[in-house]
């Protein structure tokens, strides 16, 4: 009975299936309202779940020049991680698999999928794809200051509130965020969470951080070699990657909203994913260009990490 | 029986190294002495891990039985703890493994015996000072190291690099061989001892003197300098560079263990200063230095091995910064850092030694595409690089782990806000290395071939086999944390922090407890985690999602025929339009987003390291000027 639970949560809820459905959805929903948000109509929100089937079903071209076996990996990795990582983040009070990874593991768990595009456009043997790698690499250290100090100062919170001094375990986050109400709430917390919206799209890789893969520069970077069934586990992962990075918010600041009934809660969780994705992704993409990758660097080492270095010292000094 | 077993496990390298000389003309006696002698060493260290590491035992011996006299130490002791068995192990086995690797790589060399000569003297040279109990011993020992080092370092001596990193390897190692005499000699003359357990429980009696003061600080830097710790490190990269790979694994992984070894000894068993939170900070103060330093240099580097060198000392960082938060955790972290950096350091250098071995260049601009004519060793770096950088489940990441963990508990505990941000140059300095770790796959083994490497083969199964080997280490120390931790990390931290238990194996019971009335406390053997981390769970939820994937889309691919091979452009690579010529995008070009950034840091930081030695020298006296003046002001 427990294996058969473990299942389910491995390939249905939060795991496989329930993760691809809910990610192409934010991203169809995305793609939506941005293009409401530009007077257009828009494609109907299921266009994203449509391109994965069709993209699935094209031949997969690859290159003389690519190295085979990595090229070919390098997505189901991605993806397999990704999933993994949802296993590990609680929704609404649910942990799948509670005591076996805790912040600095989703910190890390993270960067895979990152470099499963990376490796995977390396081995494609395309310039294109070298300059992709390269930028995306600095959109990895861009990010990975700020969410440092973001995870410090949410650890700090709440480890403090169990008379540990630190925690790092995503479990504690959530009790302490049940007993304590959500770390958005609390003022110290306020400048990491802002902090932490900048540091969602640069992770997903949306406008205005989206150098890496700069359709209009670099054509795709990373993916230009890219056809068929590959292509289309990459584009999954992107959407998993929304409801990923959207729902360690939710853990991160969000946490502890209880109704007593579990659905309306998971349902509650959802709604917040979705309502994330709104302001920080297709709202800063409706209004923004894509920053210069030197630029973006700048602004993350500096005001981002700047306020999120904010909240770790409002949280070590106790308001 | 087996406290005969240390003494033997140096001698045999010894042994092996004279008789390389002698018979070491022929191919198969060389190989046969030499597999002999290394095979012994590390099966007498692994038969030693029943007793110690697991009984507790800790092994005194005493050199042509020469036992202390009316309470003063007068022969050379051997002892082991399993402090200096958990170093023991890692040089044994790298020194094993490379060994094996060396057979077919040296062959394109001159005079293979004279190699295994000088390879077999720094083996034996590097476990001398791992499991000796005595100050003068570790310090001839040091000698015997350096100079076979240096001596290797130059055997490639047709290249004019390696007789100029040679030459200022020599003259910066003798800096360090010296500063460890000279505090030797003021430790005897206050002592009038040099047996580590003595001098250990002499100068809690006679309290830290300013003489002792001074010479804590003269051993400090100079095992400093064996550790590379900024600002030594280049001379580090310079060695790495030009020495043979199977001699830099040694070099990294071994050669600079012996510094670390030996702070360990000086700060936490002869003068025990690490209970004082002055010296901690001190510590970790250097090692953040040499992490984020080195990193931001490899970053930079356009070599291959040079920017193996810059990590391996940004990994000594991480081990030095662990060990000077002295907390069991902080410990526990630093010492499987060690063996963690042993494994992957291993395996890069060997990959490293791999590509020069087939193409003949390690430079990044010249390489490129190599994964599809080499793609096992493309793969054996890919484990090498994700370990380096710490992505779970390889073994990097746990170490890592810990290392953050204990410096944020720090923090809380001390309530100094200064150690969190040890963990973020921690954090930071790893997304560094994956970085240049990128850059390196881009440059060397993905991206497009370069005409001139199109014959290229593999390199052959001899030299494979003992990368294999440090690649499944690799994978097992980070998957199995918990075993490495009950049978190998455990007895290590404690025997760290029992430095009562080892004056008493070696002077006899009750001499501790005679000359301990009153010591600075320093943390208990025990310790939990902040956070949670199962990498084996990880591992199995990865393969189960990881097949179901696979399934599905094996199900979505069904009923359509393969794909075509009619050669057609469509299977060229997309140049948008241009002529197809060589447009690798690697080496120097990466990156351009950060290095904008950091122009001024990284433009002082290019001419700071102007590759003359008088510089490099006074950088280590001003360095050693500094930790005599910090050590008066707080110790």
């Amino acid at each position: 009975m427990k294996l058969l639970m473990n299942l389910v949560y491995i390939l249905i809820f939060p795991g496989l299936l329930f993760s691809s459905v809910f990610g192409l959805w934010l991203a169809g929903i995305d793609r939506k309202i941005l293009a409401r948000m530009q007077k257009r109509v828009g494609p109907p929100v299921m266009q994203p779940t449509y391109d994965f089937f069709k993209l699935m079903g094209k031949e997969t071209i690859i290159p003389d020049n690519a190295a085979r076996s990595t090229f070919l990996l390098a997505p189901y990795i991605g993806l397999a991680s990704l999933i993994v990582t949802v296993l590990f983040i609680p929704i609404a009070g649910i942990q799948a698999f509670g005591g076996v990874a805790d912040i600095v593991v989703i910190l890390y768990l993270l960067t895979i999928p990152s470099l499963a595009i990376m490796f995977g456009g390396s081995a494609s043997g395309s310039p294109f794809a070298g300059v992709g790698v390269s930028r995306t690499m600095v959109a990895i250290m861009s990010y990975e200051l700020p969410l440092i100090l973001i995870m410090l100062a949410v650890g700090r919170l709440a480890g403090r509130g169990f008379d540990m001094g630190i925690t790092f375990s995503l479990e504690k986050i959530a009790q302490y965020q049940a007993a304590n109400g959500p770390n958005l709430f609390c003022w110290s917390m306020i400048p990491a969470a802002v902090a932490m919206l900048f540091v969602i799209p640069c992770e997903v890789g949306a406008q205005p951080f989206d150098v890496g893969e700069a359709e209009t520069e670099i054509c795709e970077g990373p993916l230009v070699e890219y056809s068929g069934t590959p292509l289309a586990i990459f584009k999954l992962s992107h959407a998993i990657k929304m409801f990923v990075m959207t729902l360690l918010f939710t853990a991160l600041f969000l946490g502890g909203i209880s109704t007593g009934m579990l659905w309306l809660d998971v349902v509650i969780v959802l709604g917040i994913c979705a309502v994330v994705t709104l302001v920080c992704m297709t709202l800063a993409h409706a209004i923004t260009a894509r920053l210069k990758v030197e630029q973006m660097f700048r602004l993350f080492w500096t005001v981002i990490a700047g306020l999120a270095l904010l909240s770790l010292i409002l949280v070590w000094i106790g308001i | 029986m087996i406290q005969h077993f240390p003494i033997l496990s140096i001698m045999v390298l010894f042994l092996g190294a004279f008789l390389v000389v002698l018979v070491g003309r022929s191919r198969i006696a060389r190989t046969a002495v030499v597999s002999a002698a290394v095979l012994t060493s590390f099966a007498l260290m692994v038969a030693l891990i029943k007793p110690v590491m697991i009984d507790g035992q800790i092994i005194s011996y005493w050199m042509g039985n020469w036992a202390p006299v009316s309470g003063y130490a007068i022969g050379i002791g051997i002892e082991v703890d399993a402090l200096s068995l958990f170093f023991g192990l890692l040089v044994s086995l790298a020194v094993m493994l490379s060994g094996f690797y060396s057979f077919k790589y040296i062959t394109q060399d001159d005079s293979p015996d004279l190699f295994f000569t000088l390879y077999l003297m720094l083996a034996g040279g590097v476990m001398g000072i791992v499991l000796s109990g005595d100050l003068f011993n570790i310090f001839v020992m040091l000698e015997v190291m350096t100079f076979a080092a240096v001596a290797l370092t130059a055997f490639r001596s047709w290249n004019p690099n390696a007789r100029e990193a040679a030459f200022k390897y020599l003259v910066v190692g003798s800096l360090g061989s010296t500063f460890v005499l000279l505090g030797t000699a003021l430790v005897y003359g206050q002592c009038h001892t040099l047996n580590l357990a003595q001098i250990s429980g002499l100068l809690s009696v006679n309290g830290i003197n300013p003489t002792m003061t001074f010479a804590f600080a003269l051993l400090f830097t100079g095992f400093g300098v064996k550790a590379f710790m900024t600002p030594f490190h280049p001379i580090a990269a310079d060695a790495h560079a030009a020495a043979p790979s199977s001699v830099s694994v040694l070099i990294s992984g071994v050669f600079t263990k012996t510094g670390v070894y030996g702070i360990i000894r000086v700060s936490y068993f002869l003068f025990k200063s690490m209970g004082m939170s002055s010296m901690q900070t001190g510590l970790v103060f250097i090692g953040c230095v040499s992490m984020f330093v080195c990193v931001t240099m490899a970053l930079n580097q356009h070599d291959f091995k040079r920017l193996l060198a810059f990590h391996s000392i940004s990994q000594i960082g991480y081990i030095l910064t662990s060990l000077g938060l002295c907390s069991a955790i902080g410990i526990a972290g630093g010492l499987y850092h060690a063996i963690n950096h042993t494994l992957f350091k291993g395996l890069l250098f060997l990959t490293a030694g791999a590509v020069l071995y087939a193409t003949g260049t390690t430079k990044l601009e010249k390489l490129g595409g190599l994964a599809r004519r080499m793609p096992q060793t493309a793969a054996l770096f890919m484990v090498g690089a994700f370990s380096i950088s710490g992505i779970p489940p390889f073994n990097g990441f746990v170490s890592k782990w810990m290392i953050y963990q204990a410096a944020y508990e720090k923090a809380a505990e001390t309530g100094s806000i200064g150690y969190a941000f040890v963990t973020v140059i921690a954090v930071v300095t790893s997304v560094l290395t994956l970085a240049s770790f990128v850059k390196v796959g881009q440059s060397v083994f993905f991206g497009e071939l370069p005409v001139e490497l199109e014959n290229v083969k593999e390199t052959p199964l001899s030299m494979r086999i003992p990368m294999w080997i440090m690649a499944a280490l690799c994978l097992l120390t980070g998957v199995l944390p918990g075993l490495m931790q009950q049978y190998i990390i455990n007895p290590a931290v404690r025997a760290t922090l029992d430095y009562k238990g080892y004056i008493d194996a070696m002077m006899g019971e009750g001499y501790a407890a005679a000359h301990l009335a009153d010591t600075v406390p320093l943390a208990e053997a025990k310790y939990t985690f902040a956070g949670a981390w199962d990498p084996a769970f990880w591992l199995v939820l990865f393969v189960i999602v990881l097949l179901g994937v696979t399934v599905a889309m094996m199900i979505g691919k069904s009923g359509r025929g393969a794909a075509t091979a009619i050669a057609d452009d469509k299977h060229d690579t997309f140049f948008g339009g241009e002529k197809n010529t060589f447009s690798q995008v690697g080496g120097g070009d990466l990156f351009w987003g950060f290095k904008y950034n950091f122009r001024r840091y990284l433009n002082v930081m290019g001419n700071a390291h102007s590759g003359v030695v008088n510089d490099y020298v006074t950088w280590g006296v001003i360095d050693l000027a500094l930790i005599i003046v910090y050590c008066f002001i707080f110790m």
